[in-house]
């Protein structure tokens, strides 16, 4: 069984249907990038996986372990012991605003894993001073960049411990100077050798970070390949179509 | 018309009597208020249908009446409900509290209204229990937005408040009016007791604002 499964995924909107069985299977090993037009369902996915989203069918495991099953009234049963080995970065950074660095780092440890403060304390500081953040530890998310802030946001993940890493559109919020670093980032976790499942518009990005990437559109596969095949020699027309829009406009 | 403010001088004991008394129901008022309000608010996001009701028809009943009305009420019929004898003071802080409660409760209504719904998802992925979500996360916002709002509310309540003269309280305008038909000079005591009562609300409503810029700047992310 793979490291991530998913089968037969349903999710709709009122009438809008996003996914009508929807399947994925990624390795541990793997980092899987997903790309495609905006509205094809990619952030959907992740925020079904972290379970922020109600699924009307279909089921997700993780490392082998049923994770969330979809039943037939709408309402999804998640299994909240499996939750918590999946961390979740988004978009709009989402740091608590009123916490310092610091805080926003030690809240979930100390108040929901029981962690003691100082242990919190002492792994929050390692991850800043790995991701060169140290000196940043006592200010508010109002006085960081929007680079620093999504750094802040990765460490505040990892300090769970997670054993999948979901990114959803980490830098499109983000002034193109400030990409770099936090892309960087990522890469170093990866070289860490942490699984990923990622959403990004940055083309170049996702061919130097994947091992697999997966386009979709409306809701289906249309081709997942190592990124040096589905980039240098996409098979479907779809997938080609694509790729000649967004590389062209990407310059 | 000749003007003349020198005799206030010998009343300016009384005066500041008067204003005492303003400013002890008032604080009182304002801080049973911020309590109740905010009980009020958690009432007003519930899901509960029966909470939700209870509290916005409250808030609708005592937003939508005169403080007037409401201050004669409690002076007059509440005692004979209870069926104690309350103090003016005690009437005009239980007044002045069932009515701002309902007002200060909109603000933070507002605020918790105004926390995004990532910070929700945020909460989720990162597993945080509704309680632990509640009081660190939902709470410190939701107060820190309410601030400048609330600052605006206590200020209106304490410029309203010369209304309990109109039931006997010896508060500052009732204060200003005795004196003024003892010595039939309206214009000269009015004026004055107009003026102490901006000398206290012009600054408090200056510090609503470089409170609410500073506060933005720590909240806005």
């Amino acid at each position: 069984m793979a490291f991530v499964e998913i089968n037969g995924l349903v999710k709709r909107y009122g009438a809008l249907s996003i996914f009508e069985g929807f399947d994925l299977k990624m390795e541990a090993t793997d980092r899987l990038v997903l790309i495609g037009p905006s509205g094809c369902g990619k952030s959907t996915l992740l925020r079904c996986m972290m379970g922020l989203e109600d699924i009307a069918g279909g089921q997700i495991s993780l490392g082998g372990k049923e994770y969330i099953e979809g039943a037939e009234a709408g309402k999804m049963r998640i299994d909240a012991k499996i939750q918590k080995d999946v961390g979740m970065v988004f978009q709009h950074y989402t740091l608590f605003p009123h916490l310092s660095v610091l805080g926003n780092l030690c809240l979930a440890p100390t108040r929901s894993r029981g962690m003691k403060k100082a242990i919190a304390r002492d792994k929050a500081m390692e991850l800043l001073q790995r991701f060169g953040l140290a000196d940043r530890a006592d200010f508010y998310p109002s006085q960081l960049s929007g680079g620093q802030k999504q750094r802040v946001a990765i460490a505040r993940a990892l300090m769970l411990d997670p054993k999948l890493m979901l990114f959803d559109e980490v830098t499109s919020a983000l002034d193109p100077e400030l990409v770099n670093e936090v892309e960087n980032t990522m890469q170093d976790l990866a070289n860490a050798g942490m699984p990923m499942m990622i959403v990004t518009h940055d083309m170049h990005f996702a061919r130097n970070i994947a091992t697999k990437v997966v386009f979709q559109e409306r809701g289906k596969v249309i081709e997942a390949a190592a990124p040096d095949e589905l980039f240098g020699n996409p098979q479907q027309e779809r997938t080609r179509d694509f790729l000649r829009n967004v590389l062209h406009i990407n310059g | 018309m000749e003007l003349d403010f020198s005799f206030l001088l010998s009343y300016s004991g009384v005066l500041l009597q008067g204003l005492s008394t303003t400013l002890q129901f008032v604080g009182l008022a304002a801080l049973l208020g911020l309590i109740w309000g905010f009980v009020l608010s958690l009432g007003r996001t519930s899901e509960n249908h029966v909470i939700y009701w209870a509290s916005t028809l409250y808030v609708e009943f005592f937003r939508g009446t005169p403080v007037l009305v409401q201050l004669f009420w409690v002076f007059f019929c509440l005692p004979l409900f209870l069926g104690i004898d309350l103090s003016g003071f005690a009437s005009a802080v239980i007044a002045l509290s069932l009515y701002s409660g309902a007002i200060i409760s909109e603000s933070f209504r507002a605020a918790l209204k105004s926390i995004e719904s990532s910070q929700f998802d945020a909460c989720t992925a990162l597993g945080l229990p509704r309680g632990v979500q509640t009081i660190f996360v939902v709470l410190p916002q939701a107060v820190l937005r309410a601030i400048p709002n609330l600052l605006s509310n206590v200020v209106s309540l304490f410029k309203e408040s010369a209304l309990v003269s109109a039931v006997g309280m010896a508060d500052l305008m009732y204060v200003g009016q005795n004196i003024a038909n003892n010595v039939a000079r309206p214009i000269e005591i009015l004026t004055v007791v107009a003026l102490i009562y901006f000398a206290i609300g012009f600054p408090l409503t200056r510090a609503v604002s470089v409170v609410e810029a500073r506060l933005l700047k720590v909240v806005k992310a």
